[in-house]
């Protein structure tokens, strides 16, 4: 199903594509470069996708975290609203919880009420939301976090792909540079016995 | 996870695939590894857990959800942990399962690219 043609995509959300290098001497010819400089030009692409990896890799960090968080506020908003409906028809009984007031430090508290909560939004706002409402904006954002993960880890493959080409073609400039080499020794010897 | 020996031995973009797909499954390895390790982990942590509640005399648990720990009846705190205990069970199994594929594509690949290149090629884990 692939296509045997010379590159692929030639570049992803602002990441380049390394196109991939039938022949070496065409290559060379192409770049316009000797063997060294086009070593360096090389050599400078990987460190320039290295930086690129390093931010995606951190932003997948980040949003690793935040996933886990999302999923124990869940939790919570979930487990208030079946204390409310067991409530309903047992008593009411308030929801006792031991919480942290400082680090180390653990106070008790009662929640009585367990119809709304409130979320925290970011940028010191936070908002009362119904117990069905905090559900879904937690839902959603949820899968907000997942779908850009996904895009994420995509992108980090293509980088990775496009790294290890720029590697193989380092390498394959490399061993041609040697084996030109190797034949000009060879014919200059050859040449001097005769 | 490459290195060049000095041999003409042409390179396709077929192979450069393949190799591309071989570095994709090793880094996925070893993300596996790592998300097995804590899965076990947080199973044994689970089986800790739950064997102190059977130790133990009191009625009320603190039951952690969040940041909070809430007070909760010792049947709903046993319910709680066999449900996470099935889960994080459940989760293990596909783990496990993605890593014995990703182990059995690599193995395919290194036959095919070691068959090729020899010792121009060198795809073991340093």
């Amino acid at each position: 199903m692939a296509s045997p043609s010379t590159s692929a995509v030639t570049e992803r959300r602002g990441i380049p594509g390394a196109s991939f290098v039938e022949d070496v001497q065409q290559y060379l010819a192409q770049l316009g470069l000797d063997v060294n400089s086009a070593l360096v030009f090389l050599q400078e692409r990987l460190q320039q996708y290295k930086l690129v990896e390093m931010k995606l890799l951190a932003q997948q960090r980040d949003l690793q975290a935040k996933i886990p968080d999302i999923e124990k506020c869940l939790d919570i908003v979930a487990t208030l609203q079946a204390k409310k409906e067991t409530g309903e028809d047992a008593c009411t009984e308030a929801l006792i919880a031991d919480f942290e007031v400082s680090e180390g430090i653990y106070s008790r508290a009662r929640i009585e009420d367990s119809s709304s909560v409130c979320l925290w939004l970011g940028a010191n706002v936070m908002l009362e939301y119904s117990c069905d409402e905090a559900n879904a904006l937690l839902q959603k954002n949820l899968e907000n976090a997942k779908a850009s993960l996904e895009v994420l880890v995509t992108d980090l493959q293509f980088l990775r792909d496009q790294v290890t080409i720029t590697q193989v073609t380092i390498a394959r400039v490399y061993n041609w540079d040697v084996h030109q080499r190797r034949i000009k020794q060879a014919t200059a010897a050859s040449s001097k016995d005769t | 996870m490459q290195q060049g020996g000095g041999s003409e031995t042409e390179v396709t973009w077929e192979d450069q695939q393949n190799i591309n797909k071989f570095g994709r499954l090793n880094n996925r390895l070893h993300e596996l590894q790592d998300e097995i390790k804590i899965s076990k982990e947080a199973n044994e942590s689970l089986e800790d857990a739950g064997n102190e509640l059977i130790l133990t005399d009191d009625e009320v648990i603190r039951f952690q959800i969040g940041e909070v720990f809430a007070h909760m009846p010792k049947e709903e705190v046993e319910e709680r942990i066999e449900q996470m205990k099935k889960t994080t069970s459940k989760n293990l199994e596909k783990l496990e399962e993605e890593k014995n594929s990703v182990l059995a594509q690599m193995a395919e690949l290194k036959k095919i690219l070691y068959g090729k290149f020899k010792d121009s090629i060198n795809l073991e884990d340093d």
